[in-house]
Parts: C-alpha cells; sequence; structure tokens
C-alpha cells in the first residue's frame, strides 16, 4: 500500500518558496517560487537553484557541496539544522529560508 | 509595542507609555547608525518571522524579569550616520530587573533575530559579519 502511495506520487510536482537574504539575496534573489519533484530534500532543492550562480553556490557550499557551517535554514519557520536538510521533504506550499548570521540590533 | 519598520519613532512617547502602574524605572536602550568611516546603512530582515521571535524575547524578558512594559522597535531600510536603529524601552519597578530586562533584549536580538546590517561605503558595501552562528556563540 505505501509502495502504490509512493507511486502515485512519482512525477507529482510541489510548488515551494525560496527566501535568501543578505548577501545570499544580492547572489541568489529572492522569492525564488519554483516546482519541483514530489519527495525533493531540502538540500536538493537548494543545491539545484544555487547552482544557477557559481558565487551565490560557493557562498552557501563548501567544495565537497555540503552547507557551510554558518548557514542558517528554515522551513516554514522553523529552523532545520544542517544535518537534517538531506532528510527533510519538501512539502507543497513550503517556504524555504537560506541566511548566513543574523546582525541586527 | 513590537515593531519592524522603516519609520523612525518619538522615544518620549514611547517612555510615556511605559510608565505603568507600579514602574520605578525605564531603561531605554537606543543603538544608532556609527560613524565607521560610512555613507549609510542598509538594513534587512526575514519580517514575519523576526516579528515573532521579537514578541517571544519580548514575553521571556517580561517573564525573566518582572518588566511591566516592553517595547522593542528595529528598524530596517537605508539608515543616515546617527539615525536609530533599534529602540528598546522596558519599564520595571525597581533599576535592577530594568536594567537585566533591557540587556537581555539586546543579547537575545544579537543571538538569533534574523535581520542583516550592510555597511555602504563610497567604494561599495559590507556585510556586518554576524556575532553568533545558528544561534550559538563562535567562543565562549
Amino acid at each position: 500500500m505505501v509502495a502504490l502511495e509512493r507511486r502515485k506520487d512519482l512525477g507529482k510536482k510541489v510548488t515551494v518558496k525560496i527566501r535568501f537574504f543578505a548577501q545570499f539575496r544580492e547572489l541568489l534573489g529572492s522569492d525564488i517560487i519554483t516546482e519541483v519533484p514530489a519527495g525533493t530534500m531540502f538540500s536538493s532543492l537548494i543545491t539545484s537553484v544555487a547552482k544557477k550562480n557559481p558565487e551565490g553556490y560557493a557562498a552557501i557550499f563548501d567544495k565537497n557541496g555540503a552547507f557551510h557551517e554558518f548557514v542558517i535554514l528554515m522551513k516554514n519557520g522553523k529552523r532545520i539544522d544542517i544535518a537534517d536538510a538531506d532528510k527533510t521533504v519538501i512539502a507543497d506550499g513550503d517556504e524555504i529560508a537560506v541566511f548566513p548570521p543574523v546582525a541586527g540590533g | 509595542m513590537i515593531s519592524i519598520q522603516t519609520e523612525d519613532v518619538d522615544i518620549g512617547t514611547l517612555i510615556a507609555a511605559a510608565k505603568k502602574q507600579g514602574t520605578g524605572a525605564i531603561v531605554v536602550f537606543d543603538g544608532v547608525v556609527r560613524d565607521d568611516e560610512i555613507t549609510e546603512m542598509e538594513l534587512e530582515a526575514y519580517e514575519d518571522i523576526a516579528k515573532q521571535e521579537l514578541e517571544k524575547i519580548a514575553r521571556d524578558a517580561a517573564d525573566l524579569f518582572r518588566l511591566l512594559h516592553v517595547d522593542i522597535i528595529h528598524r530596517i531600510g537605508r539608515l543616515a550616520i546617527g539615525e536609530n536603529i533599534l529602540i528598546i524601552v522596558v519599564s520595571a519597578g525597581h533599576r535592577t530587573e530594568a536594567y537585566a530586562g533591557s540587556r537581555y533584549i539586546i543579547e537575545e536580538i544579537k543571538k538569533g533575530v534574523p535581520i542583516w546590517k550592510k555597511e555602504l561605503k563610497k567604494d561599495g558595501g559590507r556585510w556586518v559579519p554576524g556575532e553568533h552562528s545558528h544561534g550559538r556563540p563562535k567562543t565562549v
């Protein structure tokens, strides 16, 4: 039954909004609405979007393709640990945010 | 009032409103754009989330330090040297709680609220590096 449900998801698309801030926004833009296959993981979504600008990609990822340790990730306003980004599934309507350390005040 | 906004505020009006019954001390923190050989400062926020986090910090500070009133106004957009960036007004029964509550609020904002500053100079700009990563101090 589970396998059947999964098969039904194949080919389905989900729409998500990606928000970059500060220097990440300058390099990659903000409020990016994109369609991705159902089941896409957080990290692969950001990888594919960031690859559109090598400088933006290098700002977020190291040379091994892992998030720089200082990068902060959020899904629908809740922080996601970098270690969990590979297993966090993106759902339809999610708002994803990626930003550098904060500097308010 | 908890707000992220472009406009400045009248601090005198905030102080008057902070004088709740039982108030014996009001502490005002006013962070301003410093003349660090810059032309202007540009501030950006993840507004919805930053406002929620400021509201939580205000609630926590009120509980921890028995504050009678809390205002946090964080400005965004382009600000000139000397302009107000962040205004925190707290009132309490006594100065100890008022000072401690005000200090707690500014330190919590620096730790984790999604707001960023860019120093603008004649020859370009520089994003101010955060003091913390992932909400934790880099060094203790």
